[in-house]
């Protein structure tokens, strides 16, 4: 019976292969990600000092361990990789800096982590949509400490306030980036439309050949980040928005329902492609390979992730701050109707301190380290994106460019504001706004929006 | 018994054509079928070796291999690694035996893990389930019955409505025993969702197994561990071996338990690597694909040695449950 | 045979004790891990669906029958069966279908048969989340190998459709998801992929024990091969289609991984299957209570699908 010869042999080779896994296995642990060992010993009380030093852990969505020239979060990744001696040389003898790896899954993470006793990082990346979420989950602590720090007076007031919760401040807000229009000046001679009409016949001139006038994330992936994306960018340059300042989804008012028909036609009239619809961040490969015209998205988002470039003339640039140097993309506030100013979502980034952190001192220490003026550009630049919300950093070479000055002046002609509002069950809005706009706009083009937005409003609201 | 057809289907001492149909009309019948099947996997193949230019191509074309006129010439085929180099990610390291070390996570963190979870639950459950099934299939008393309906009923229910409760369950463990070894709870839940099945499969095994044969080793003064040992489990050791390569594969190839179930990223397996490997490499689909190759490998190249083995436990699970 | 060991020269006392009580200890582990890891979740899911999980805190209180009625009420938990059930009817038929071909003709013994058996078998070990990846590289809009032809308004009149992006036709009756979106019938065709080979294998051993002679002296009497299947043939094999019916039903139930990676769910909610739907409401809402309550229907209708099998396939399997 040959089975049995065969069997025995796979057995070995198994045997081999798992042997072979074990002895790679010691190269994972000289990662800062160590598994099964550290934890054991880190776990009693605070971190294990080694000579006085005890380990800060943070979480990111970036790899230091990626070498990965093209991978999508290279530019976080190498930061961290860059970073990770920098910090431990300056905090010999007292901290060390271990970077946990996480997906983009990390809010979430956080919140059951929290709660289950699990692994948590003394200090994370941090969004202000997730603020909700950890408030409404006590998964963060306050950082009241930071109002002491010699950096602190220098931050935007109008940041601290939005991380500032019943007089206690519980996120440290580092840069902001609001949500823009970038576009190829090739496709927009006369600019960028500010009318959604004008939009809309623009736009209906530029879609043929396989061109589109927009590509924007219209996909419900990811659990409906689009609400936070181009449907409330639409939402809000119409004048609308998502709740009624109590807590309830309110999305029944004419203005939305205005910004609904809109982007109805947008569909209807072929002014951005299906991909748009795919998810995946599909719908960046269209404005990547210049076959759409205009991409309403995140300031920063662009500068991260929109690269290499091939511009509609066929001029390639390895990013997008070549492509605003050429001239080929321009960015520009997104349409507006009469009397509103064009909305925009707003993103800001920062820190958080979970509540179960073991070692806050190193957190401290950590964002104490951030916030020094060199090291704040670096982080803004490569891990955080956007401005910052200090206002003589603003003056930074690294925010002077042509680049910068356009957003800067896109940011200031919009009215801008975090998309959640007074919503508190993040995860379960944005799931609803998204799959309900998805559907009015692209599935069911002839629903009475009306009549859709009010169910989803019952359906949200009866959590409340 | 039905399994052993199957296997004599595949020697060819059994052939037996029909009059009806021409052999050569069938045999092409089933070699388009195997194409079909095969297509997806080979696409991905190739998909795997072509370069990113070629991945983002409008429209796409399946063969990198047309010249600048356009026209189809095999000299002119693309074939690169670009998109293993992705994966694998070599970095030179003076330390490292070859002057290179892998630093793709898939292989330091992903793969490794899998097969600890993969080869340490086949391993339990394919012994725990040999002795369960044996005494199921020899002895004869109260509950039997009763207990052996109820673990096929539990091999039906599948893992998916338990991990809620399987989370809070990890959660509550971890929080009394901070600082434990999760993985081992992984391999834990593994047994327990492996087990009801495997018991029944080679309580089938044993029971085609003579019962003369152990009295006559008890006769022989073997104790009852003893002709367990030393009569049976030989007999058995090919259904034992199927057992352990069915686990070994199902647990490879799990996703859900393992993506919800471990909260720390670094504990996670393949099949996590690769749905992480969509995050990492989002428009480079030739990366993707050879992500999804090399974890496959594995489990293909094990089925490939030893399908007579798969297919018997699986005719022998299936129709129970 | 190697024979008497030394202890069995004078068996103790303790020894024949043990060797008595050998089968529980050989049955002990088994049930231990069983009851751990399979029984105390089920009661535990049952108890949580009774519970409300307040956020901050993670306590939890008692709220009886609340969690279900928020679950009947909600839109996505109807929508979500519609989408189950049409799954399951095109899943099971369509592999059924192509698996009773594939085995018909591998019965058939030619010289590829032992080759084509290994082949056909490659799909069934791979995971749901490659397969899941694999399929979709084929549609992802404008570059998937499959795009231009599900584009090709000749084909699919009237524009072409994108399977991962067009949504759902209007459907015929309200509250029907009928006819289903282009993404529910691709991750039909995926699943069914998969799975095929396992229902093409059972079949076939079952067909195996369809007698030669009785199809041969059939066809003497002049029975055309049509007849001869279905009066000799699916008779025979009767409970093993149910049994690979049952077998498809369960693993359709609850397979979650593809749609993990070829749709998440989408476009829209198109391919929220009940599965889905489970992991989107217990992990990516966190709410436990609802999904636990969930968790509880899908065992329920788990638990009614088995036994049923069960009892279906009673002949062949206690003695």
């Amino acid at each position: 019976m040959t089975f049995k010869k065969r069997s025995l042999i796979v057995a070995s080779l198994t045997l081999t292969l798992s042997l072979l896994a074990a002895c790679a296995a010691p190269a994972v642990p000289a990662a800062p990600a160590a598994p099964a060992a550290p934890a054991a010993t880190e776990a009693p009380t605070a971190p294990a000092a080694q000579g006085g030093e005890s380990v800060v852990t943070t979480w990111y969505y970036y790899d230091q361990n990626n070498t990965d020239p093209q991978a999508n979060e290279r530019v976080g990744n190498f930061y961290i990789a860059k970073t990770i001696p920098l910090f431990n040389e300056a905090h010999a003898g007292r901290f060390k800096w271990e970077n946990v790896p996480r997906d983009y899954n990390l809010v979430l993470d956080l919140v059951t982590a929290v709660q289950s006793g699990g692994d948590v990082p003394d200090v994370m990346q941090f969004d202000i949509t997730h603020l909700p979420t950890y408030l409404l989950n006590n998964t963060i602590q306050d950082v009241e400490w930071a109002r002491e720090q010699p950096w602190f007076s220098d931050l935007d007031p109008q940041a601290v306030e939005a991380c500032t919760v019943d007089g206690k401040l519980m996120c440290i807000p580092i840069s902001e980036s609001p949500w823009l229009v970038y576009y190829y000046t090739d496709f927009y001679k006369d600019g960028f439309p500010k009318t959604p009409e004008e939009l809309l016949r623009v736009g209906g001139e530029l879609s043929k050949d396989g061109n589109y006038a927009l590509t924007y994330w219209g996909s419900t992936a990811f659990d409906g980040e689009a609400a936070g994306r181009y449907f409330y960018q639409v939402i809000s340059s119409f004048g609308g928005r998502y709740d009624d300042g109590q807590g309830n989804l309110k999305l029944n008012t004419p203005e939305n329902i205005k910004a609904i028909e809109f982007m109805r036609e947008v569909v209807k009239n072929g002014l951005s492609s299906e991909s748009v619809f795919a998810g995946n961040f599909e719908e960046e490969e269209a404005f990547k390979q210049g076959k759409a015209g205009a991409f309403p998205t995140g300031f920063f988002i662009a500068v991260r992730y929109l690269n290499p470039l091939k511009s509609p003339a066929g001029k390639d640039y390895a990013n997008i701050e070549e492509a605003v140097n050429d001239n080929a993309v321009a960015l520009a506030p997104f349409v507006a109707t009469e009397g509103n100013k064009p909305g925009c979502s707003l993103d800001l980034f920062g820190f958080v301190v979970p509540r179960t952190a073991k070692n806050v001192e190193g957190a401290k220490a950590y964002i104490n380290w951030i916030m020094d003026p060199q090291n704040t550009v670096d982080w803004i630049v490569s891990a955080g994106g956007g401005f910052p919300t200090s206002a003589s950093l603003r003056a930074d070479p690294a925010f002077r460019t042509e680049l910068y000055k356009q957003a800067q002046a896109v940011g200031e002609a919009s009215a801008c504001r975090p998309w959640f509002g007074s919503l508190r069950r993040i995860p379960e809005a944005k799931k609803i706004i998204t799959n309900t706009i998805y559907d009015l706009i692209k599935a069911r083009p002839d629903a009475d929006i009306a009549a859709e937005l009010t169910k989803a409003e019952e359906e949200y609201n009866r959590g409340n | 018994m039905a399994q052993a057809t199957v296997l004599t289907a595949m020697s060819s001492s059994a052939y037996r054509p029909q009059k009806r149909l021409r052999p050569w009309l069938i045999s092409g019948a089933l070699l388009l079928v195997c194409a079909l099947m095969l297509f997806p996997v080979f696409s991905t193949v190739l998909l795997s070796f072509k370069q990113q230019s070629d991945v983002r191509r409008t429209p796409p074309v399946f063969l990198p291999c047309d010249d600048e006129a356009g026209n189809f010439n095999l000299a002119a085929c693309r074939f690169v690694l670009e998109g293993y180099g992705r994966v694998i990610l070599l970095q030179p390291n003076p330390s490292a035996p070859l002057g290179f070390q892998i630093t793709g996570r898939i292989f330091t963190t992903y793969l490794p893990n899998t097969i600890l979870y993969a080869f340490a639950s086949a391993t339990f459950v394919t012994l725990i389930a040999a002795m369960s099934a044996y005494v199921y299939s020899r002895y004869r008393f109260r509950l039997r019955r009763l207990i052996m309906v109820g673990l096929l009923t539990l091999a039906g229910v599948p893992i998916l409505t338990m991990l809620l409760a399987m989370a809070q369950m990890g959660n509550a463990i971890r929080r009394a025993f901070p600082g434990y070894e999760e993985r081992l709870y992984m391999i834990v839940v593994y047994i327990g969702f492996e087990l009801p099945i495997a018991i029944w499969i080679i309580k089938g095994f044993f029971d085609t197994i003579p019962r003369e044969l152990e009295e006559a080793a008890k006769i022989d003064g073997c104790s009852p561990v003893g002709a367990l040992w030393r009569v049976v489990m030989p007999l058995a050791l090919p259904g034992l071996l199927s057992i352990f390569l069915l686990t070994f594969v199902g647990v490879w190839n799990e996703f859900i338990a393992n993506y919800l179930l471990m909260s720390r990223q670094d504990l996670r397996g393949a099949m996590y690597g690769v749905y992480d490997f969509i995050a990492q490499s989002l428009s480079s689909y030739n990366a993707l694909a050879a992500a999804c190759v090399l974890v496959m490998i594995p489990v293909v190249v094990i089925f490939l040695f030893t399908r007579n083995a798969f297919f018997h436990a699986m005719l022998e699970g299936a129709v129970k449950g | 045979m190697s024979v008497a060991s030394p202890q069995r020269a004078r068996p103790g006392r303790g020894r024949l004790h043990f060797n008595r009580t050998l089968p529980f200890w050989l049955l002990l582990p088994g049930l231990l891990i069983i009851a751990a890891i399979q029984l105390y979740p089920a009661l535990f899911t049952v108890y949580l669906s009774f519970q409300r999980i307040e956020p901050g805190t993670g306590r939890y209180i008692f709220r009886g029958l609340e969690n279900f009625q928020r679950l009947f009420s909600t839109r996505q938990f109807i929508e979500s069966i519609g989408h189950t059930a049409i799954f399951l009817v095109g899943y099971c038929v369509l592999a059924m279908t192509f698996a009773v071909l594939i085995a018909m003709l591998l019965r058939q013994r030619v010289k590829v048969t032992a080759f084509a058996i290994t082949v056909i078998f490659v799909p069934w070990v791979l995971s749901d989340v490659i397969v899941g990846v694999v399929w979709r590289l084929f549609v992802v809009p404008q570059y998937g190998l499959f795009s231009p032809f599900f584009a090709n308004p000749s084909l699919f009149p009237p524009r072409g459709i994108s399977v991962l992006t067009t949504p759902p036709p209007p459907t015929l009756i309200p509250g029907i998801y009928f006819p289903p979106a282009p993404a529910l019938i691709f991750l039909i065709f995926a699943s069914a992929w998969k799975v095929l080979p396992f229902i093409t294998l059972l079949i076939l051993a079952a067909l195996q024990t369809v007698p030669n002679e009785v199809l041969e002296s059939a066809a003497m009497d002049g029975a055309t091969a049509g007849q001869s299947f279905r009066f000799i043939t699916l008779p025979l094999i009767l409970p093993v289609l149910t049994v690979a019916l049952f077998n498809l039903i369960l693993g359709g139930i609850n397979g979650v991984g593809m749609v993990f990676s070829l749709t998440g769910g989408g476009p829209g909610t198109a391919t929220e299957v009940l599965s889905y739907l489970l992991y989107s409401i217990g992990f990516a809402r966190l709410d436990f209570g609802l999904a636990a309550a969930l968790s509880v229907v899908m065992t329920v209708i788990n638990l009614t699908l088995v036994l049923l099998t069960l009892r279906l396939s009673q002949p062949q399997e206690e003695r």
